[in-house]
């Protein structure tokens, strides 16, 4: 049966993130195979001069603007785990998805254009397991 | 070729010309001198001219990271490197926060600008290149504004940016560099290079991904300095206070400085300390780039006079030279003072320091009054007021204070000179050395002049900690040159790293090296670090007796010297000058110095000190 959201999603403690950005670094390693927060699928709000940090992680949507607004297909849902994946073959660079996620969840990488995102290190986020401070939780519904 | 975690790159900033140039890093230099504090020292030695004016464009001023920089090895920071305005010496200062971790994204292990721009200009890299852009409309602003103007103007809040205050650009000596908020490097007025080379700002955005040598090993390395962080009741007290929790230690062991350290113990030391900052000041907890202890407490000011603004924890150095120093007991009116020497840009322990030698003079009447402020301990109205007209140098008193309390002593006549408590110019910080010779030996000694964080014997002298299997015996002079030469030793060795002090009281040694080997793909032990540090200490050496440091230089503030302690544990007691002679004398006969503090042949070549090798531009 085709699933709405992950079974397993991100829960996120804003009161417990001191913004140190490892959930980041770790993200990076997985992702693109070195060290760079910059070029992570997760944010940090971080709020009036480093008082309060906020983590933002993709939401894996059940209606994803991202995949609406893909003119190539290139973002997808895959059924079987509930995440929304982007293949980046069928990626033309035309930055619709990042433009129309309210979150600001899509990186686009600044020489290729092409668009990355969460797909939840296949349901054992390399975020979670970084953060020293418990600010990121991974809770399974199923 | 492998993957290591060095960009392998340099970048030359020449403002004068505003010419960029991509320097290869020699591989002589990583050998000899790993990143950080070695190769600032090394690249200052061969790129600053002799007898350079610090404030002329002949001045280096440089950004540098080291091999752990930007890898969640815990707790990296990075450093800035020139010649000193204040002291005239080699000069180091360290920040934590992001963007140290940002001058490797963005491609560099190093920043190095030289000469000096005909207009205020800041660097932006983005993901283009380097360029500098106009900063006329900057110039003037506070350097935490100026950050965000910065990254409004780009339209990018991700950027990562230092920036300079009022301060830095009127030249104060001991004006510091703002590396985003509440992270700056802080001493010895490297601000100031800064400003006058009219270099407003430095704006970083990196596409580049640092990469590890073995991954595996890395993760595995990372994974136990970390298990070394949360077993260490240090790092753990850190966790939960930060440098607050220093203030009662302080004053419990007659440490701190009450009323321009004529006194040591002070009632309002529970006040400014974790306890009071926790009730008045404290929200949460804020970390730098990929530090597990978390030692900020970030909070805000709501209620009171100064009510409302957002602050850091009042870090200890800073709650007792604004606070205990000047007689404030309020938390919230120190934050207030912290906050405009952070906006201003000045270095919150030299500016504590020159405002208590202030009202101290003004009490004795070689000064006089401002017109609206009585120049008294405890009055915060006059001690903010002064911090104004120094950053800006303005007024007869604004400029006699802005030129630091060695040169303002000078001005007043022989009788100040008890008030400048200072070594080679720099203001002490806030661990009083009476009762804690080693301590005193440490500030002596250290390169950039009076500084607890090149050595900090005074935590074994306080608490009788073991050092090689003996506790330390507080007042004792004899060995005292030995451990001070160790700990001085080994932190300018992991200062090439670049190491928090902080994460270094868990990290063990061997750690280090295991981290280093796993990045950068080296072969380096734990003692590494020792015969490195001794190389270092050699060479910052070296640039400091070639720029006129006299070994008579090397000795404590009159105070110390003559006044006993007034109250504390070790009531009574000084450092008298047969104590300084008898230890500096042991201290250069264990570093291989000749009696002047000269380095003999023999000694620079075994330590490998690197003359014949030069790094030019």
């Amino acid at each position: 049966m085709e699933k709405l959201r992950p079974g397993k999603f991100i829960r996120t403690h804003f009161d417990q993130c001191t913004g140190c950005s490892l959930c980041k670094t770790a993200c990076s390693l997985h992702m693109f195979g070195g060290y760079n927060p910059g070029k992570a699928m997760l944010r940090i709000k971080h709020l009036w001069e480093n008082l309060a940090h906020i983590p933002v992680v993709c939401e894996h949507c059940v209606n994803p603007m991202c995949l609406k607004v893909c003119p190539t297909k290139a973002i997808f849902k895959d059924e079987k785990a509930g995440t929304v994946i982007v293949d980046q073959e069928k990626c033309v660079s035309c930055g619709l998805c990042s433009q129309y996620c309210p979150l600001e969840m899509i990186y686009t990488d600044p020489e290729t254009g092409k668009a990355y995102k969460c797909d939840l290190c296949q349901g054992n986020p390399e975020c979670v397991q970084a953060c020293p401070f418990n600010a990121l939780e991974l809770r399974d519904q199923e | 070729m492998s993957d290591s975690s060095y960009m392998g790159k340099i970048l030359h900033i020449d403002l004068t010309r505003e010419k960029f140039t991509d320097m290869d890093i020699p591989s002589w230099l990583r050998d000899s001198y790993l990143g950080g504090k070695g190769f600032g020292a090394k690249l200052l030695l061969d790129l600053v001219p002799e007898n350079a004016d610090p404030l002329g464009p002949e001045n280096v001023l440089m950004f540098l990271t080291g091999p752990l920089t930007s890898t969640p090895a815990p707790a990296m920071r990075a450093c800035v490197v020139t010649k000193s305005p204040l002291t005239n010496t080699f000069l180091d200062s360290y920040f934590g926060g992001y963007f140290g971790p940002e001058i490797k994204y963005a491609g560099y292990d190093g920043l190095v600008f030289t000469g000096r721009s005909s207009e205020p200009v800041y660097l932006h890299i983005g993901h283009n290149g380097p360029t500098l852009k106009p900063a006329e409309d900057f110039w003037g602003q506070g350097a935490i504004e100026c950050s965000q103007s910065i990254k409004d103007h780009l339209k990018d809040n991700q950027i990562k940016v230092a920036t300079i205050g009022p301060a830095g650009e009127n030249r104060v000596p001991y004006a510091l560099i703002c590396c985003e908020t509440n992270r700056q490097a802080g001493r010895g007025g490297a601000g100031a290079v800064m400003g006058s080379k009219n270099l407003k700002a430095v704006a970083l955005r990196g596409n580049s991904l640092v990469k590890i040598y073995d991954q595996k090993m890395f993760v595995n390395a990372v994974a136990r300095a970390n298990r070394e962080i949360t077993d260490s009741p240090d790092c753990r007290g850190l966790m939960a206070t930060g440098t607050a929790g220093s203030v009662e230690f302080a004053n419990e062991t007659g440490l701190i400085p009450v009323r321009n350290f004529s006194d040591n113990t002070s009632a309002l030391a529970a006040g400014l300390g974790d306890k009071g900052q926790s009730k008045k000041l404290w929200l949460g907890r804020s970390a730098c780039f990929g530090c597990p202890i978390a030692c900020s407490q970030m909070g805000a000011v709501r209620t009171g006079k100064f009510a409302s603004f957002v602050t850091d924890i009042v870090e200890y150095e800073t709650a007792a030279m604004l606070g205990t120093n000047l007689d404030i007991g309020d938390p919230r009116a120190v934050a207030h003072l912290n906050r405009l020497c952070d906006e201003l840009g000045l270095d919150t322990i030299s500016a504590g320091a020159c405002v208590s030698f202030a009202f101290e003079a003004a009490g004795k009447g070689l000064i006089n009054h401002l017109p609206d402020h009585e120049l008294r301990f405890g009055n915060v109205q006059a001690a903010a007021r002064l911090i104004e007209l120094i950053a800006r140098r303005e007024g007869e008193l604004g400029e006699l204070l802005s030129l630091g309390v060695k040169q303002a002593a000078k001005q007043l006549g022989p009788e100040a000179r008890s008030m400048a408590l200072h070594v080679k110019g720099m203001e002490m910080p806030a661990w009083g050395p009476r009762g804690a010779p080693g301590m005193g030996l440490a500030y002596m000694t250290a390169d950039r002049g009076a500084c607890h964080q090149r050595g900090f014997p005074v935590g074994y002298e306080a608490t009788g900690m073991e050092w090689k299997g003996k506790p330390v015996k507080a007042l004792e002079l004899k060995g005292k040159a030995e451990l001070v030469y160790s700990l001085q030793n080994y932190l300018a060795g992991t200062d090439c790293l670049v190491k928090c002090d902080f994460g270094a009281m868990g990290v063990n040694p061997d750690t280090y090296a295991l981290l280093c080997n796993a990045a950068a793909g080296m072969n380096i032990e734990a003692s590494h670090f020792d015969r490195l540090g001794e190389r270092i200490w050699n060479t910052t050496r070296l640039f400091n007796l070639r720029e006129g440091m006299k070994t008579t230089d090397e000795r404590l503030p009159k105070r110390f010297v003559e006044e006993p302690l007034p109250g504390g544990p070790h009531k009574g007691h000084r450092i008298s000058e047969s104590d300084m002679k008898y230890m500096l004398q042991d201290y250069y006969r264990i570093r291989g110095w000749n009696e002047n503090g000269v380095p003999v042949q023999e000694t620079l070549d075994k330590t490998g000190v690197l003359i014949n090798n030069k790094f030019t531009l």
